[in-house]
């Protein structure tokens, strides 16, 4: 402990206010010893300050003086006898006086020296105490700083992430626009073409009946010439009847019509398709059957389809899926266009579905080229696109993951680059999906 | 504890007198001075720079001897009461043995009361201290004056507490001596609890408490009878 306080009081800058001194380290030699001769000076034989021990801290003798009496007094040192002035000499009436005189004026010396001396101390603690606050205060100052600076930085990441999703939500909507206007417009080409369709439909019918009645007619008639026999009309028929190729277009009519009616049921079933395709007539949100939207699909795509390409449907019966047909109509869309895409000819095309356990699956899988591995894991990225710039926008898939993604759903990807690649999507029956 | 030397036989106490400013911190000394007796008391040291009050405080040492011997010296300090001098404060504080709370007891300082006690707690974290352990004691001083908090005022907000409290005036010298006789009677406790004052030096509360605080015309009035 006394080292530790030695070590505390001496050899270091840190104080604490109020450590014990002793009358060595409160009085310098050279402040001492100019008043002890000036006592001997004054007629003391020999003059003393010993420690409250008894041992000799400062001493001036007279060697030619030799004193008889002696006098003792007490030196107090906050409130404690720290030692004691000890003073001989020859004359007693002298030495007291002397000596009182001496311990006054040590008292003077020792008084303003142990003020200086905690004036000193506490002027060093309180400046070591405000250096260290200082610097606790400059450490804070940088930590904070740090995490601002951190924060500015991260800051501009996220401006950064935030504006390519708002650049991904802007594509989105715009091509969610399109969708919708080509809709419109199907729709409204639909409409159109089904009026005079109509009407079409209904002439080449009413033609028919006619045209069976004529045939019935000039049947009957050439029976009846016949019957009669006349030899030059029947020649003269006969030669006419082959001049207009009259047997034959009474079979052609037939087949003609036959032909007409059914191009006429076909362009109905576009138009049909194509209104169901835009689902015009539904609104948001209908119960569907997906492989009816699977079948609507492929009729839409049927001129992007090449002429000798192999759809094979392995349709299994679906429970029907709350949704917004549009938007799963641009899904399987989406799928079907990139494959036809991938492979002009010799596509063989597999579209399988089935539900089981209240879950719907359906599988898309081509014999394209496939997608190499090292991209496998950003198509579905936002902008993300193999095809030539301005050729494809690099959100078909990103559509269709947030589609799938939003009732709930999951896609995965398998592809062997080569061989073929196959899209997996699951969705969940029931009433957890996200959107209407 | 300032010191405690076993080899020495020596121990070194420090009493602070703490408070807001020109609530009588130093006048409690100098009355203390004036009252207590000469006998193992110092002399009052008062640093009063007139420029730089950084290092305005007061010192009023006290000394005793133990039965066995041991030398137990009690160092009484004042801290500048300004909100500016809180480092000064901060430095007297350290190893502080106990507290005396200084409050005005007018009613216009109630505010500067409180914030000195809350500055208290600080200064005492920070010198690693603490104010439910320490031994503490307020007086509320200028008793003496008009407009001043009333006692049962004084009881409501500061006797949940549990300090000590003692009503007071530096100025006519009552409420001085009582005050610091249950400090040291407060510092004697927690002292004795580790250095067994009576049990090993044979020093018990009643003589260390009497030793401290005999006052002058006591000790005359044995002397003379």
């Amino acid at each position: 402990m006394r080292k530790d306080q030695e070590y505390k009081c001496n050899h270091s800058i840190e104080y604490v206010v109020g450590c014990e001194k002793s009358l060595r380290e409160i009085i310098r030699e050279d402040e001492m010893m100019p008043l002890l001769k000036g006592a001997v000076r004054a007629g003391a034989a020999a003059v003393k300050i010993v420690d409250s021990e008894g041992g000799i801290l400062w001493e001036y003798v007279d060697t030619l003086n030799k004193g008889v009496f002696s006098e003792k007094l007490p030196l107090h040192l906050e409130g404690e006898i720290a030692g004691h002035i000890v003073i001989k000499g020859e004359k007693e009436t002298n030495l007291k006086g002397l000596s009182e005189l001496l311990l006054y004026t040590v008292k003077i010396v020792m008084n303003n020296n142990l003020k200086r001396m905690l004036t000193a101390e506490i002027h060093t603690t309180v400046v070591n105490q405000s250096y260290e606050e200082l610097l606790e205060t400059n450490r804070r100052l940088k930590i904070s700083e740090k995490k601002y600076r951190e924060l500015a930085g991260s800051l501009e990441k996220k401006v950064q992430e935030r504006t390519e999703e708002l650049k991904m939500a802007n594509v989105k909507l715009i091509q969610q626009e399109k969708m919708a206007s080509i809709g419109q417009l199907a729709a409204g080409v639909a409409h159109e073409i089904n009026n005079p369709m109509g009407f079409i439909s209904s002439n080449i019918g009413t033609f028919r009946s006619y045209a069976e009645s004529l045939v019935e007619f000039i049947n009957a008639q050439s029976e009846i010439i016949e019957s009669f026999n006349p030899t030059d009309a029947i020649e003269g028929l006969k030669e006419k009847r082959e001049r207009l190729k009259l047997d034959y277009i009474l079979e052609d009519i037939k087949e003609l019509i036959k032909e007409s009616l059914e191009g006429a049921d076909r362009v109905k079933k576009i138009v049909s398709g194509l209104k169901g395709f835009s689902h015009i007539d539904e609104g948001d949100k209908a119960i569907i059957d997906i492989n009816e939207e699977i079948e609507r699909t492929l009729h839409v795509l049927t001129h992007e389809i090449p002429e000798d390409a192999e759809i094979i449907r392995d349709f299994h019966s679906l429970p029907g899926f709350t949704c917004n047909p549009a938007v799963l109509c641009q899904v399987f869309l989406n799928i079907i266009l990139n494959s036809i895409q991938a492979r002009k000819k010799g596509l063989k095309f597999v579209i399988r579905t089935g539900c089981e356990d209240e879950i719907i699956r359906i599988t898309f899988s081509d014999n394209g080229p496939g997608i190499p591995k090292e991209i496998r894991n950003r198509i579905f990225e936002p902008f993300f696109t193999t095809k030539e710039i301005g050729k494809g926008t690099g959100m078909g898939l990103t559509v269709v993951y947030e589609v799938i993604d939003a009732y709930s759903g999951s896609i995965d990807v398998e592809s062997q680059p080569g061989k073929g690649t196959t899209f997996n999507i699951v969705l969940p029956l029931g009433k957890n999906a996200k959107i209407r | 504890m300032i010191e405690y030397d076993e080899i020495e036989n020596r121990m070194v106490l420090k009493l602070v007198y703490y408070g807001p400013s020109f609530s009588g911190k130093t006048s409690n000394l100098l009355s203390l001075h004036d009252i207590l007796d000469r006998e193992g008391r110092g002399d009052l040291m008062v640093l009063d720079t007139k420029d730089d009050r950084t290092i305005f405080f007061d010192l009023l040492p006290f000394f005793l001897t133990a039965p066995s011997g041991l030398k137990i010296k009690l160092k009484v300090y004042t801290v500048p009461g300004q909100v500016k001098h809180d480092a000064t404060r901060k430095a007297v504080l350290q190893r502080a043995d106990g507290v005396a709370f200084i409050a005005d007891s007018q009613i216009s300082e109630e505010t500067n009361n409180f914030e000195s006690f809350k500055n208290l707690e600080n200064s005492l974290t920070f010198v690693g201290l603490s104010i439910e352990k320490i031994p503490l004691v307020i007086q509320f001083n200028k008793g003496d004056l008009h407009n001043i908090i009333s006692e049962v005022d004084i009881g409501r907000v500061w006797k949940p507490t549990g300090i000590p409290i003692f009503l007071a005036s530096a100025l006519y010298g009552w409420g001085i001596v009582e005050t610091f006789s249950k400090l040291v009677g407060l510092t004697y406790d927690y002292i004795d609890k580790r250095y067994r004052l009576k049990q090993d030096h044979g020093l018990d509360i009643e003589t260390f408490v009497q030793k401290l605080t005999c006052r002058s015309e006591e000790r005359e009035q044995g002397g003379n009878g």
